[in-house]
């Protein structure tokens, strides 16, 4: 995924922290992503396991050359959740959890 | 059955990733009423903007009308369709409006399309719901200006990967970890695509080996296509053939015009070519790239076991294109010998005066003292008219 530095031409939103990036303000663009503010740029949060809740271990990841974590979406999970028994039922009954209101029953 | 319909997801719960988006989405519609501002969902393609839509419709009972990119959503179709609905909604139940690919409407093909959308942003009285790719472009920040944006992101590749071994589990199948890791590199966050790549990797014929995404050439895909023993395995060989759409039109067409092969064949095959084509055509001059996902299926058509098609890349066969080459090129010096004498142009000479100048030698009324090779060209051109 390759970032590009450009002079704003219309106003946008930051991936990151999804805040305005004005136009004229230097922004990095990467096609079909978006644009996020320079300073977001150096922001390095690692993603959350949504299972157990705890770091899903981006460091170690097999993927973390293509992963860009200031782009992806925010909850993944972690080596260890991932090898449990029945481990998408575990993922679904987690997202149930965080997020009850995604439970729609109507 | 492509596994992407298979497993498409019934409900909210079954989406994976972009939690805090979906769960934004939900309860702008659980406190939806009139008045509210519309929803712009922004994010890359295949993560499930479209079905999200389609589901929230579902399970909150809306009746959904969607425009998609294969609409023209010009002005007067958008408000053909769309006003209806904002103004009688008691004759259409509980409707809700999705404009899928907002930031794909044309300026041209889609003339006065997004003026049509904001007015009808601003004045909604039904939940609309938007979905762009980016939201950068000018006709979006206008558009904007009278939504609420929900941003998702492409997904973690781990998450992917969880994701696909779900379904390979489900159907029973196997890839080696080499190609699974390659495929979910290689679908950037795209759960369709990487749905539909690993369903061609199983079905398809080579073993899921890393070699099986190499892109095949234009001679190789077409003759491999051709040698295929099914058709998931020649459809494995379309997908692979990544190149500009015009070519592999072009060299299917070239291939099947050159080869022998019955009449009914080639009327049936060629007519599936002029479907590929129209769809194509149809796609650079709306510029609806979202339709070039059929081409390959139409293409598809042209597959059948044990045909002797075999890559060729011009489109015309070998004694006729001998003949142009060749005989286009004396008829040519024969032209510019006469045109001065008789005061033509160059077209008027070969599509009128030619063939009364044949006539004139075959029936010995004129002779023509001309080299040995005009001689033979107007011999043969004679042979011809007979």
């Amino acid at each position: 995924m390759s970032w590009i530095k450009i002079t704003m031409k219309f106003d946008g939103t930051c991936i990151v922290c999804n805040q305005k990036v004005k136009a004229k303000d230097i922004g990095l663009w990467s096609k079909g992503v978006g644009v996020k503010h320079e300073k977001c740029a150096e922001k390095n949060e690692e993603l959350k396991c949504i299972m157990c809740g705890g770091l899903a271990g981006c460091i170690s990841c097999e993927f973390i050359k293509e992963c860009d974590l200031q782009v992806v979406s925010k909850l993944c999970i972690c080596k260890k959740c991932e090898q449990e028994q029945n481990s998408f039922d575990f993922y679904k009954n987690s997202v149930m959890k965080k997020f009850p209101v995604l439970n729609l029953k109507i | 059955m492509m596994w992407s319909e298979k497993y498409r997801p019934k409900n909210i719960l079954d989406l994976v990733g972009n939690e805090e988006p979906r769960k934004l989405l939900v309860e702008w519609f659980t406190k939806w009423k009139k008045g509210m501002k519309p929803i712009l969902l922004v994010g890359p393609p295949g993560i499930g903007k479209t079905t999200l839509a389609n589901l929230i419709a579902k399970q909150y009972n809306y009746d959904l009308i969607s425009l998609n990119a294969s609409d023209v959503r010009s002005k007067q179709n958008i408000q053909e369709i769309l006003n209806p609905v904002l103004g009688n909604q008691t004759i259409f139940g509980t409707p809700m409006i999705f404009i899928d690919e907002v930031d794909g409407v044309h300026g041209r093909a889609d003339y006065g399309g997004v003026e049509a959308i904001i007015k009808i942003l601003k004045e909604s009285t039904v939940p609309i719901i938007l979905a762009a790719n980016s939201d950068l472009s000018k006709k979006m920040q206008n558009i904007k200006k009278s939504v609420q944006t929900i941003q998702f992101r492409p997904l973690p590749p781990r998450l992917l990967l969880f994701y696909l071994n779900k379904i390979l589990q489900l159907e029973d199948a196997k890839i080696s970890t080499d190609s699974l890791m390659k495929l979910v590199k290689e679908s950037r966050g795209d759960i369709r695509s990487m749905i539909n790549f690993a369903q061609a990797l199983v079905t398809g014929y080579n073993p899921p080996t890393e070699k099986s995404f190499e892109v095949l050439d234009v001679e190789g895909g077409v003759n491999s296509f051709y040698k295929s023993n099914s058709v998931d395995e020649a459809r494995s060989i379309l997908y692979s053939l990544r190149i500009n759409p015009r070519d592999k039109i072009n060299a299917f067409y070239s291939s099947i015009i050159t080869s022998k092969m019955n009449v009914d064949d080639m009327q049936k095959f060629l007519q599936i070519i002029s479907s590929a084509d129209m769809l194509y055509g149809k796609i650079m001059k709306t510029q609806q790239w979202r339709l070039l996902r059929y081409l390959d299926a139409i293409l598809l058509g042209l597959y059948k076991k044990n045909l002797p098609i075999r890559y060729s890349k011009y489109n015309l066969s070998w004694p006729i294109l001998n003949r142009i080459r060749w005989d286009g090129a004396k008829i040519k010096s024969l032209m510019e010998l006469f045109v001065k004498d008789m005061h033509v142009s160059k077209s008027t000479f070969s599509s009128i005066c030619l063939g009364f100048l044949l006539f004139c030698v075959k029936n010995k009324k004129i002779d023509l003292e001309l080299d040995e090779s005009l001689q033979e060209i107007i011999q043969k051109e004679i042979e011809l008219i007979k």
